[in-house]
């Protein structure tokens, strides 16, 4: 802990500006002034009696005078002082009087509490004031620790008697890579007080102390109304069992560059080409960056580094090309750095590289006569420079349905099954583990197809596995039918967006399976007829993707492969399908990630080495021939490694990134904070710190009353003092 | 209706005339002797009883009637016979004396903006009424003005025409100098040998017990007194609310003033002063009248009359 100083009592002024009128002050005496200037000439007879009158009073008539001139001058000083909102500045915490206290501290662990502009962060200071609160605190008083994060984290649950212990607890404190949850941390602590208050009545007061920058992201959180219903009403509940105390580590002028983004503009990443990333940087403060460096790291090492100019306020991209050598996972690291908050400076990127893609194709209908199969087209399309030899970008494999259960899936990122006519219950639960496995399932339909066994074993019917992201319906009637796109809103055609030569909404279609997707599924429609019938649907099922095709993969219902449209439609479906495993490996700070494996799963270890290299063994769940890993404490952001192992080894890695959301440092003021996020619920004490900065080491929270209400009272008090008065000593008398 | 006898252009009919008893109206006349006469025949017509007659019980002579005087008196027998209107009139036992000493010093002066005229104007209206009343009672009037010394004296005389006299000495009269009360009534006590009633006519300004010692002297020499006292309604109420410099009048200094924060102590210190009057008059058996210049001036001939009887 920091050295303490003692309590300091100080005077401020919130609205300087406003004290220039105190120059009205001088307007009674001026006012006296130029009335004893302008006066009347009266000649008198009485003057003897008038002499008389002012000998005898004279004295008492100028104190009279004067009093009542003090009184209209403090009058307006007071109330320029009230308009110039005055507050006193109390360094330190007060010793409150009454019973023993329960004392709630909230620590805001968010990563923007990270912000370091000296030499210490927003963080350090919370600690350090939470542990004045604790040592100020009397004998008696009992602590809770709540850490606001999402989610947020209870450090000490039940009230704690021992100050050391606290202390300890206080000094241990780690801020997280999370953003902060108000709402689910304030029902945490409305539950904590309530709790201490039903089994600890000896406490008579909870005091619930809000350490924490105030970051508008964070405090004024864009909440659907049941949400903020909610919240407002346990923040409520909380006011009325205890009392709140905010205090401000906030600093308003502070400045943040992040990196908000990394993404492959290429969805699935080889070694055969190069691999293109974009890098998105966001700027949160008023002044311009230009040739801010941006390097880019793989696996640790630099490998690229370039500049780009930042506006005030905006964004900028840019953009590295790589090409991997080697197949294997690979983490990048993108940086920037230059500002007090590193934890946004960096970003991660988890990248699978593969040597190619591998397909497994399951013809219904295999013919030894080119282009009569279900699914010769859909070979070509896949390889379209006619090389499955395993040196392009896609390897395909082959095979008759009735070789399904004889191959290992796993090996395969996807798996394209055309025309097949049914599956029986094993191949179905095949199929489901290889969902669960993470791989990916395209399926093209016929006239082979039977429709009753799809729905029994496919789609859910009859407590079956539910693998089809849509039931079978009736074929439609033979007729020409042309493709919807549907603006091509869905990633799978949007590359078809603004290239009509590629005729995808011009792609007759003579029959297909009319599609009925479920109700309350996940399942998006990408593509329909001009009838408006669902003509491709995907879902992610498990951890892999299922797409389903109405139609054929060969000419019998539709001339769809030999349409100009038909290569790219089988090369995004398989990108996309593949490249859903980036996402499942790129997730942000409090995401679980996960994977399994297939094959001798059991009796396997699996451990997880976390960005600070801790390694923690990790339990599998085990569903058939997989193992599940899943993972859930990514509390850092950074690079994990999943390592599985013996009998198998191998690894994998997981990147996970900060919500750059917090990275907005604009903090919330406490107007707004009253009016927007807490309306009418009381806080005992406002404060502020922003000038904590300046302060030496060690320095106390800074409490700020505002005295503007009083100073009112007060020239109230005197208005009516000064009617008094004038009517007193015959000002007013007639 | 009986029409007023005219005796001069000025003349009017009574039912027609305003009340000249309120120195609002009294103040857009011009004559000193105008005005005394109608202060009178007004008090006249409003008491209905003719103060002129009726203290002499002895038969001296028939006058023509005229308006407001009292038709107890008139003769119905001389009616009979001649048929006009005559009044029977009766020698007076005793002849008594009126002394009008009137204070024209700078401070009778004085007129605020609320008064109809200055307390020097309304001393004389008041004088000279008394005067006109007192010969019209074939008593004697005499007259002395003064200010710190004795300006005029005119001596007392029954003679109607000695009203010209007093009027012509009350005009003259410019009111200029300081007051010095004391000195003159002691001085004029010793003088006015016949025993009579003085009036005074001032607002007496000036030392009070020396005054009153004074006042003692004539009654000592046993004259009846009646203090008439003199004052404008600015000085008894103390109006003012605008910072003022009150320039004192008979050499008197000047002071900046207040008037809202002073007007109780002022009063406090005129009141003590008008108490202090008031109490050596009723130790010394005086007369004492307050008149206020926006007043009638009615309570003057009341209280002269009511001393009369």
């Amino acid at each position: 802990m920091f050295p303490l100083p003692p309590t300091i009592i100080a005077f401020g002024i919130a609205n300087l500006p406003m004290l220039g009128w105190l120059a009205a002050a001088g307007a009674p005496i001026l006012i006296h002034l130029l009335f004893r200037r302008k006066y009347r000439e009266m000649p008198w007879a009485a003057m003897e009696y008038l002499l008389a009158a002012l000998k005898r009073r004279g004295r008492r008539l100028r104190f009279e005078q004067w009093l009542l001139l003090a009184v209209r001058t403090l009058l307006i000083v007071l109330l320029v002082l009230a308009v110039a909102e005055p507050y006193l500045k109390q360094a330190g915490f007060a010793r409150t009087t009454g019973g023993r206290a329960h004392r709630v501290l909230v620590i805001d662990a968010s990563f923007s509490m990270a912000y370091k502009p000296t030499d210490r962060s927003r963080f350090d200071r919370a600690k350090q004031l939470a542990g004045r609160i604790v040592e100020e605190s009397r004998q008696g008083d009992a602590f809770t620790l709540v850490l606001l994060a999402s989610p947020p984290k209870v450090i000490i649950g039940t009230p704690a008697l021992e100050p050391g212990k606290v202390l300890e607890e206080i000094d241990n404190l780690r801020c997280g890579d999370t953003t902060a949850d108000l709402p689910a941390t304030v029902a945490t602590v409305r539950r904590i007080v309530e709790r201490a208050r039903r089994e600890n009545p000896g406490l008579g007061r909870h005091e619930v102390y809000f350490l924490s920058d105030l970051q508008r992201v964070a405090w004024d959180p864009k909440l659907s109304a049941a949400a903020k219903a909610e919240f407002r009403r346990h923040s409520e509940q909380l006011a009325k069992t205890a009392a709140l105390v905010v205090i401000d580590l906030g600093q308003a002028d502070a400045e943040n560059l992040a990196i908000t983004n990394v993404q492959t503009l290429d969805p699935v990443a080889t070694t055969a080409r190069d691999v293109r990333f974009e890098v998105t940087l966001k700027d949160f403060s008023r002044r311009a960056r230009t040739r801010q460096p941006v390097e880019l790291l793989l696996d640790g090492r630099r490998v690229a580094q370039t500049h780009v100019d930042i506006p005030p306020g905006g964004e900028a991209s840019a953009g590295f090309a790589y090409r991997f050598t080697a197949p294997g996972d690979h983490s990048i690291e993108v940086r920037a750095s230059g500002d007090a908050l590193h934890v946004d400076n960096h970003r991660f990127m988890a990248i699978p590289v593969r040597q190619s893609l591998r397909v497994l194709c399951i013809d219904g209908h295999p013919s030894g006569e080119p282009f009569l199969g279900a699914s010769d087209y859909l070979v070509l399309a896949l390889c379209p420079q006619d090389d499955r030899s395993g040196q392009g970008l896609v390897e395909v494999d082959l095979a008759t349905e009735s070789a399904l259960l004889e191959r290992d899936l796993s090996r395969y990122d996807c798996v394209f099954l055309c025309d097949v006519a049914q599956f029986t219950a094993s191949e179905a639960r095949l199929l489901d583990a290889y969902l669960r496995s993470g791989g990916n399932l395209v399926f093209f339909l016929g006239e082979g197809v039977l429709a009753e066994r799809y729905n029994r074993e496919l789609a859910g019917a009859a407590e079956g596995l539910r693998i089809l992201p849509a039931r079978l319906d009736q074929v439609a009637p033979q007729g020409v039918y042309s493709i919807n796109p549907l603006e091509y809103r869905h990633p799978m055609v949007r590359a078809f967006r603004g290239r009509a030569k590629a005729g995808l909404s011009k792609t007759p279609i003579f029959r297909y399976y009319k599609l009925v997707v479920p109700k309350d599924s996940n399942a998006e429609v990408v593509l329909r007829t001009t009838t408006g019938d669902p003509l491709v649907v995907e879902e992610r099922i498990h951890r892999g993707r299922v797409v389903m095709v109405g139609t054929s993969a060969n000419t019998s219902w539709t001339p769809m492969p030999l349409w100009p449209s038909f290569v790219p439609l089988v090369q995004e479906m398989l990108t996309f399908c593949a490249g859903g495993e980036l996402a499942q490996r790129n997730v942000r700070v409090g995401e679980p990630f996960g994977a399994s494996i297939s094959g001798s799963a059991a009796g396997m270890s699996v451990s997880v080495q976390s960005p600070d290299g801790r390694t923690r063994p990790v339990p599998l769940r085990f569903e058939g021939d997989y193992g599940t890993l899943l993972f859930a404490e990514t509390t850092a952001g950074g690079i994990y490694t999943a390592r599985f192992g013996p009998p198998a080894s191998e690894n994998r890695r997981f990147a996970v990134n900060v919500d750059t959301a917090e990275s907005d440092l604009a903090p919330l003021t406490l107007d707004e904070l009253r009016a927007d996020v807490w309306p009418d619920i009381p806080l005992l004490h406002e404060v502020t710190g922003q000038d904590l900065d300046t302060e030496t080491a060690g320095a106390p929270i800074v409490r700020s009353r505002r005295l503007h209400v009083g100073v009112l009272y007060v020239v109230l008090g005197l208005l009516f003092a000064e009617s008094y008065l004038a009517w007193r000593f015959g000002h007013h008398a007639p | 209706m009986i029409a007023a006898a005219a005796d001069d252009k000025e003349a009017t009919t009574l039912e027609d005339s305003p009340d000249y008893l309120d120195p609002t109206i009294l103040a857009r006349l011009k004559g000193l002797r105008l005005r005394a006469r109608l202060i009178v025949e007004g008090y006249v017509s409003g008491v209905h009883r003719s103060p002129f007659h009726g203290f002499s019980i002895e038969f001296a002579e028939h006058r023509e009637y005229s308006p407001g005087d009292d038709l107890r008196y008139l003769d119905w027998k001389v009616f009979g016979r001649t048929d006009k209107y005559y009044l029977k009139q009766f020698e007076e036992e005793t002849n008594v004396a009126c002394y009008l000493l009137l204070d024209t010093s700078e401070s009778m002066r004085y007129r605020s903006a609320s008064a109809p005229m200055s307390k020097l104007e309304y001393a004389k209206c008041v004088g000279a009424a008394l005067a006109y009343l007192i010969l019209h009672q074939q008593d004697s009037a005499g007259l002395v003005t003064f200010d710190n010394e004795i300006r005029a004296l005119v001596r007392d005389s029954s003679n109607p025409s000695h009203m010209e006299q007093i009027v012509h000495v009350m005009e003259e009269s410019p009111g200029e100098r300081k007051t010095a009360t004391a000195a003159i009534f002691h001085d004029l006590a010793e003088r006015l040998k016949k025993r009579g009633i003085v009036v005074v006519l001032s607002d007496l300004f000036d030392d009070v017990d020396a005054m009153m010692g004074a006042l003692k002297h004539f009654r000592h020499r046993r004259h009846e007194v009646i203090l008439m006292h003199v004052l404008d309604p600015a000085e008894l109420d103390f109006p003012f609310r605008q910072t003022t410099m009150f320039q004192g009048l008979e050499q008197l200094p000047e002071a900046l003033v207040e008037p809202r924060a002073i007007r109780k102590a002022y009063l406090e210190e005129f009141n003590a002063y008008v108490r202090r009057l008031k109490q050596g008059c009723r130790m010394h058996r005086i007369d004492y009248v307050q008149m206020r210049t926006d007043q009638s001036l009615e309570v003057a001939l009341s209280s002269y009359l009511a001393s009369r009887r």
